[in-house]
C-alpha cells in the first residue's frame, strides 16, 4: 500500500493541475464578448390602464397587486385618490372602494401577514388665517436680487418667486394664491397629520384608522420614505432621518432606534427579519433591526448583497421562497442573508428593460417576475406592467452578439440601446461597464481589453485617450460607412465631425454636444471669438479687475491659460518644447499675482460683480439659444465667447452630453455595431434631441435637427389678456447665481450669434496627458508657495517634459 | 536432430541481452529525469522562453492589433528616439560609475574588515543593514534627506549655502549613485570577505617568508583568488544598476530629471501607453547589451582567474 501511496498523491496532483487549467479556460471564454446563457428572462407587456395619473405606492396580498393612484383636479385644486386592484392571474382590474379625501395622500403602503393593506396617510387640513403677512420678507429678497437693474422682467419675477417662497411658518405651510397683482392675498394655513391606517383588501374598509405624527421627531415635517412590516405586523418606519420607528400593528409605538447615518432603505425577508440600508464607514452598509435589543445589529458586509462600486438604485423586496428580491441598475437577483448566497437572475438590459424607468417588481408564485415601468418621456406618465418568464435560451430566438464597452454607461446612451434592442431583429446589444471603485483599474482593464483584441464592439470614448486607440489602428474610419448608406456628411456639422477627424477619417461620432467656453464683454475684447495667451494676458494686465473669474486662484487660473493651450509650448513635430521660455515665465508670474486660497464667501454675486468690472471672464459651457440669452443678460450688455486662449484663436471646445461612440476595427461584427451608430445619426434620433422647452443639454449633431431646434427657440408664445389679445409670455425662466430672467423667444440675431460660437468649435476639449499636468501641478507647487523662482520652475518643468516630449515624438 | 550449439553466438546473444537491460534502464533512467525535469522546464519554458519569442514577435509587427509584420522598423524607431538614447545614455553612465564603486568600494570594506580593527562585527552589521530596510523607506528617508525642503538644505543653510534641487538638477545621478553604494555595498562586501577568508593561508605565509610587501601579495595572489568573486560581484551590480530604476521611479515618478531617466523609464512609460513594440524592441536591445557585457566580463575572468581556479 505504501508504494502506491506516492503514485495515488501524483495522480490527485495532476488532477488538481487539469482542473484548475479547465477553470481558467472557463473564465477566459467568459471573459470574451459572447457569453452564451441557459436561460433569459422574456419580458411580457401589459398596459396598466388605471383611471389616475399617477401610480404610487403597491402592495401584493396573494395574487393581487394594490395600486395607489391620484390625479390632480384643476377645477377643485384637489387631488383625486383612488385605490386599484390588478388581478395578475387574469389581468383584470377594478378600483376598491377607499375612505380618500382629496388632502389625503398615501406616503408608504404594505401588506400584512393576514392579507391587509396598511398604509401611512398625509393628510392636510386647511384653515384661513387671519393675518397674512409676510411682505417684509419679500422687500428684502428684491433688495438682494442685485445685478438685473436693467431688466424689468427679471425683477419681477423674483419677486414673484419670493412671494411664493416664503411659506414656511413654524412647522405649518402656508400657501398663497395667485395674488401678486392684487397686492393683497388670503393665506391659508394646513395642518398636516400622518396616520396609519389598515384597510380590508377584499372591501377596502377601514380596520384602523390611527394618528401616528406624535411618534416622529420632528412632527411637523415628517415624510415616511420607508416601511416595512415583520412576520408579527409590527410596523418600521422611516423618515429618511437618522431614526426608525417601530409600531406595534394597532399603531402603538413600540420603540425608536437611533441610526448614524441617513435611512437609505428598510426592508423584511421572507423569514420575518427585518433590516435596513444606510452609509457605513466603507460604502453603503445593511444591519438588522432589533427590536428587542432596540438596536441594530452587525453590519452585513457581504458584496452579494451590496452589490459592485457600479450598482445604485437599490430595492430590496420580501422573497417568494427565501431572503429578498433584490432589483438595483443593473438587474434582479435572490439573496439569502442564512447562507449569503445570491442568484442573478437577469439584467435589465439583456431583457430590454431601461432599469430608469423600473418602479416596483415583485415575484409570482409561478416564478415570473413582474415589474410596473414609467414611462417619462411623453407628455403625461405612461406606467405599463411587464411579466418576465424565465424561458430556455433554445426557444428564444438568438440575435448576434454585440458588446457596447464604456466607462459609465449614459442614460440616453442606454435607452438607445435599449430602444435598438428592441426593434433591431438581428442585433442585440450587451453593456460592459468598466468603472470599479478605483478608476485607474477600470481604466487599465478597458485600455487591456481593447489593445489585446477582444474590445468591445462599440467604444465609448468619451473617457479614453481615443487618439491613442487611432494610433494603433484600434478605432474604425466611420466615413465609408456614411458613405455606403447614403449618409451625406455635409448634413451634419462639419466642424464637429473634423475635431474627432485624424488625418481625414472619422474616428468618433458625437451625436449631441455643448460648447466650454470663456465670455466676455464685447466692448472690452471685441465681437471676434479666440484669443491667443499673450492677447489674453495683455487684456487683464491692462484691466484693473478684482479676479480674472468669480472664483479664481492661482493654480486654476495658471491652468486656464495652459490646459487647453498646451500646444503652444510643445511642438510634437520636432520634439521640442517651451516650458522655460518667457510665454510660459509670464503665465507663471501672472498666475501667481492671485490669491492662493479663494474666497466662496464673497456677498456679491456674478452678474454684479461683471457689470461692475470687479471680474472679467466666466468660464462656463451653452447648450441651448436659451442660455446665450441668458448669458447677455448676466453681463448686461452684448458678450463675446471668446474662448480659451489657444494659439491658433480656437478656444471654444466641443464636449459630448451623452457620450461620443466609436467602432472596433477589430470587432467581428462590424456591419452589426455600425447599425447602432447609423441610429444615432438618423433623423428620428437627431429630432429626438431636440427639445420642446428650449434645451436638453446640448446642440443636436444634424443641422436639419439643430435648424429645428433654433425654429422653436424663435416661436414667440402667447397668452391671451382680459381684452382678448395676444400677449407675447415668457417662455420659461434662467437663473445664475444672483441672477434670474424670463427667456422669450429668441431673435434672429441670437440665433445667429449662436451657430456663429458652434461653428467656432473646432477642437475636443481637455485631451492635456495627465503625466503632463501631473509634472506641471508637481512643480508649480513650490513656486506658488514662494519657494522657488519662475525661471527655476519653468527649468525643471521644461527638463521633466522634453522627455515625454521625446518620448512620444 | 539436435542442434550444435555456436559458443559464438550464444555468448553474443548473451551480450545482446544485458546491452538491451542497459539500454533499456538507461532510457527509464532517462525518462525519469525528463520527468523531474518536466515541472521546472515547463515553467521555465512557460513564463521565460515563451514570453520572450512574444516579445521578439512584438519587436517586430507594427502593433498587437493590426499584426502587420513590419521586421526592424521599431527597432530603427526605438534607436532613433532621442528619449531611448538619452536613458541608453544615463543608465551605461550610471552603471559605468556605479558598478566599479559597488566593486571597489567593497572590497576595500571587507579588506577592512578582515585586518583585526575594534568593533568589527558592529561595521559588519552596519554596513549590512541597507539590505534589510524594505525600498519604500528607503525612499522615504531619501526623500527627507534630498528634498528642496529636506535636511540636507537645511544642514547646508547653516553655512549660508543656497538650496540645491538634489533631485531634480545635475546633482540628482550623485544622490543616485550614492543611494545606490549605500544599498548594495554591504552585500557586496559580505561576498568578499567570504571570498577573502578562502584563499589557502599556507600560500600566503609563503609570500611572508618571500618577503613579498603588502601591495604584491594583494595584486599577485589575492586579487586572482579573488577574480572569480569579482566577476560575480560586478555581474550583481551591473544588474543591480538596471534595477535602480525602482528607486528613481519610487522618488521622481515615471518622467524625473533627465539626467537620472533611465531605460527602464523609457520602457516602462512605454508600456504605460500600451507601446507595445516600442517596449519589446527597447528590451530586446538592452538584454543584447546585457548578453555582450556579460561575456565580456567573463572572458576577462577567464584570462585574469584560469591560473588559480585550474
Amino acid at each position: 500500500m505504501k508504494r502506491y501511496r506516492k503514485r495515488i498523491l501524483a495522480v490527485l496532483l495532476i488532477g488538481t493541475m487539469v482542473l484548475s487549467l479547465a477553470g481558467c479556460n472557463r473564465s477566459s471564454s467568459d471573459a470574451g464578448n459572447q457569453v452564451k446563457k441557459d436561460f433569459y428572462y422574456v419580458p411580457e407587456y401589459h398596459d396598466l390602464e388605471l383611471a389616475s395619473d399617477y401610480i404610487g405606492e403597491t402592495a401584493v396580498v396573494g395574487n393581487t397587486l394594490y395600486l395607489y393612484g391620484s390625479s390632480w383636479n384643476e377645477e377643485t385644486g384637489e387631488s383625486i385618490n383612488s385605490m386599484y386592484q390588478y388581478d395578475f392571474l387574469s389581468g383584470q382590474s377594478s378600483e376598491l372602494p377607499v375612505d380618500f379625501d382629496g388632502n389625503d395622500s398615501v406616503q408608504q403602503m404594505c401588506e400584512d401577514s393576514e392579507g391587509n393593506i396598511v398604509m401611512i396617510m398625509s393628510r392636510y387640513a386647511p384653515s384661513v388665517l387671519e393675518d397674512a403677512a409676510g411682505t417684509e420678507d419679500a422687500d428684502q429678497q428684491d433688495d438682494d436680487s442685485t445685478g438685473a437693474e436693467d431688466n424689468d422682467e427679471a425683477d419681477e419675477t423674483s419677486g414673484e418667486s419670493v412671494a411664493l417662497s416664503k411659506k414656511t411658518v413654524a412647522g405649518s405651510v402656508i400657501s398663497e394664491e395667485d395674488a401678486a397683482d392684487e397686492g393683497t392675498y388670503e393665506a391659508v394655513e394646513y395642518t398636516s397629520y400622518i396616520e396609519l391606517w389598515k384597510i380590508n383588501s377584499e372591501d377596502g374598509s377601514t380596520i384602523v384608522k390611527t394618528d401616528i405624527k406624535p411618534v416622529f421627531e420632528d412632527a411637523d415635517n415628517a415624510y415616511v420614505q420607508y416601511m416595512t412590516i415583520d412576520n408579527e405586523d409590527n410596523v418600521y418606519l422611516s423618515d429618511g432621518n437618522s431614526n426608525i420607528y417601530v409600531l406595534d400593528k394597532d399603531g402603538n409605538k413600540i420603540c425608536t432606534i437611533s441610526v448614524e447615518n441617513w435611512v437609505e432603505n428598510l426592508f423584511a425577508t421572507k423569514e420575518g427579519k427585518v433590516f435596513m440600508r444606510t452609509w457605513g464607514n466603507n460604502g453603503m452598509a445593511v444591519k438588522p433591526v432589533d427590536i428587542q435589543k432596540k438596536s441594530l445589529g452587525e453590519d452585513v458586509t457581504s458584496e452579494n448583497l451590496n452589490g459592485n462600486g457600479n450598482s445604485y438604485n437599490q430595492n430590496y423586496y420580501k422573497g417568494l421562497e427565501k431572503g429578498i428580491l433584490g432589483s438595483d441598475n443593473n438587474g434582479v437577483f435572490i439573496y439569502d442573508f442564512e447562507t449569503d448566497v445570491r442568484e442573478d437572475l437577469f439584467s435589465w438590459l439583456d431583457a430590454d428593460i431601461n432599469s430608469d424607468e423600473v418602479s416596483e417588481i415583485g415575484q409570482l408564485s409561478d416564478g415570473r417576475i413582474w415589474a410596473i415601468l414609467r414611462d417619462y418621456s411623453e407628455e403625461k406618465t405612461k406606467y405599463s406592467l411587464v411579466y418576465l418568464t424565465k424561458t430556455p435560451a433554445s426557444e428564444v430566438p438568438q440575435k448576434e452578439e454585440l458588446l457596447f464597452g464604456t466607462m459609465w454607461l449614459n442614460q440616453n446612451v442606454r435607452k438607445s440601446i435599449i430602444d435598438f434592442n428592441k426593434s433591431n431583429a438581428k442585433y442585440h446589444i450587451s453593456v460592459k461597464e468598466y468603472s470599479t471603485d478605483d478608476y485607474m483599474t477600470g481604466l487599465t482593464q478597458f485600455n487591456n481589453d481593447i489593445t489585446s483584441g477582444n474590445g468591445p464592439d462599440i467604444i465609448d470614448i468619451s473617457d479614453i485617450d481615443y487618439k491613442q486607440y487611432v494610433s494603433k489602428g484600434v478605432l474604425e474610419n466611420l466615413y465609408p460607412y456614411m458613405e455606403k448608406d447614403g449618409i451625406n456628411k455635409e448634413d451634419y456639422l462639419m466642424n464637429v465631425l473634423k475635431a474627432y477627424e485624424v488625418d481625414g477619417k472619422l474616428y468618433g461620432i458625437v451625436p449631441q454636444f455643448y460648447i466650454t467656453t470663456t465670455i466676455a464683454k464685447a466692448s472690452k475684447v471685441g465681437d471676434t471669438p479666440g484669443w491667443t495667451l499673450n492677447e489674453m494676458l495683455d487684456f487683464v494686465e491692462h484691466s484693473e479687475a478684482e479676479n480674472i473669474f468669480q472664483y479664481g486662484s492661482r493654480e486654476s487660473i495658471f491652468y486656464y491659460c495652459i490646459y487647453n493651450n498646451i500646444d503652444e509650448f510643445i511642438d510634437w513635430e520636432t520634439g521640442e518644447c517651451r516650458f522655460n521660455g518667457d510665454d510660459f515665465i509670464r503665465v507663471l508670474e501672472f498666475a501667481n499675482k492671485f490669491p492662493e486660497e479663494i474666497d466662496y464667501n464673497s456677498d456679491e454675486g456674478i452678474s454684479s460683480k461683471l457689470r461692475s468690472d470687479k471680474v472679467l471672464l466666466m468660464q462656463t459651457s451653452i447648450s441651448s439659444v436659451q442660455e446665450y440669452q441668458m448669458m447677455n443678460g448676466l453681463f448686461g450688455e452684448k458678450t463675446t465667447y471668446i474662448g480659451y486662449p489657444n494659439s491658433e484663436r480656437k478656444g471654444n471646445l466641443i464636449q459630448p452630453t451623452n457620450g461620443s461612440v466609436a467602432l472596433n476595427a477589430k470587432s467581428k461584427n462590424k456591419d452589426g455595431a455600425w447599425e447602432f451608430i447609423k441610429i444615432l445619426l438618423s433623423d428620428d434620433y437627431q429630432n429626438s434631441l431636440v427639445s420642446e422647452w428650449g434645451s436638453s443639454w446640448g446642440f443636436p449633431l444634424k443641422k436639419s435637427a439643430l435648424d429645428k431646434q433654433f425654429e422653436k427657440d424663435m416661436t414667440p408664445e402667447y397668452y391671451e389678456d382680459e381684452n382678448g389679445n395676444q400677449v407675447e409670455q415668457m417662455k420659461t425662466s434662467w437663473g445664475y447665481d444672483d441672477f434670474n430672467m424670463d427667456i422669450y423667444a429668441a431673435t434672429q440675431e441670437e440665433i445667429d450669434a449662436v451657430k456663429e460660437i458652434i461653428t467656432s468649435a473646432e477642437k475636443t476639449s481637455g485631451s492635456v496627458n495627465e503625466e503632463l499636468t501631473n509634472i506641471i501641478t508637481e512643480e508649480t507647487g513650490a513656486f506658488f508657495k514662494g519657494q522657488k523662482s519662475a525661471k527655476d520652475t519653468a527649468d525643471i518643468i521644461q527638463n521633466r517634459i522634453q522627455i515625454y516630449v521625446k518620448e512620444n515624438s | 536432430m539436435k542442434k550444435r550449439k555456436n559458443p559464438k553466438t550464444e555468448g553474443l546473444k548473451v551480450d545482446r541481452g544485458s546491452a538491451g537491460k542497459k539500454n533499456k534502464r538507461a532510457f527509464k533512467g532517462k525518462l525519469i529525469s525528463w520527468g523531474y525535469l518536466f515541472p521546472s522546464l515547463a515553467g521555465v519554458l512557460l513564463f521565460f522562453v515563451l514570453p520572450f519569442f512574444v516579445v521578439i514577435y512584438y519587436s517586430m509587427v507594427d502593433n498587437p492589433i493590426n499584426n502587420q509584420f513590419v521586421f526592424l522598423d521599431n527597432f530603427v524607431k526605438v534607436a532613433t528616439n532621442k528619449a531611448f538614447q538619452q536613458a541608453a545614455y544615463n543608465t551605461m553612465k550610471f552603471s559605468a560609475v556605479a558598478v566599479p564603486l559597488a566593486v571597489i568600494l567593497s572590497l576595500l570594506l571587507a579588506m577592512m574588515l578582515e585586518c583585526k580593527i575594534p568593533f568589527r562585527s558592529q561595521f559588519r552589521t552596519f554596513f549590512l543593514s541597507p539590505m534589510m530596510v524594505p525600498v519604500a523607506s528607503v525612499i522615504l528617508i531619501w526623500q527627507v534627506l534630498f528634498h528642496y525642503n529636506g535636511i540636507v538644505n537645511d544642514f547646508t543653510g547653516l553655512f549660508g549655502a543656497d538650496k540645491v534641487d538634489w533631485l531634480k538638477s545635475s546633482h540628482a545621478q550623485v544622490v543616485i549613485v550614492i543611494l545606490f553604494l549605500w544599498k548594495n555595498l554591504g552585500y557586496n562586501m559580505i561576498l568578499f570577505m567570504a571570498a577573502l577568508s578562502s584563499i589557502p593561508k599556507d600560500i600566503l605565509e609563503v609570500a611572508v617568508l618571500e618577503s613579498a610587501t603588502p601591495l604584491q601579495i594583494f595584486w599577485h595572489i589575492k586579487i586572482r583568488y579573488l577574480s572569480s568573486t569579482i566577476l560575480f560581484v560586478t555581474i550583481m551590480s551591473l544588474i543591480n544598476s538596471f534595477k535602480v530604476f525602482r528607486e528613481i521611479y519610487l522618488l521622481t515618478g515615471n518622467y524625473p530629471y533627465d539626467s537620472i531617466y533611465m531605460m527602464q523609464h523609457f520602457m516602462n512609460n512605454a508600456f504605460g501607453q500600451l507601446d507595445y513594440q516600442k517596449l519589446s524592441a527597447a528590451a530586446i536591445m538592452m538584454s543584447m547589451v546585457m548578453v555582450i557585457l556579460i561575456g565580456i566580463l567573463f572572458l576577462t575572468e577567464n584570462y585574469f582567474g584560469k591560473d588559480v581556479e585550474g
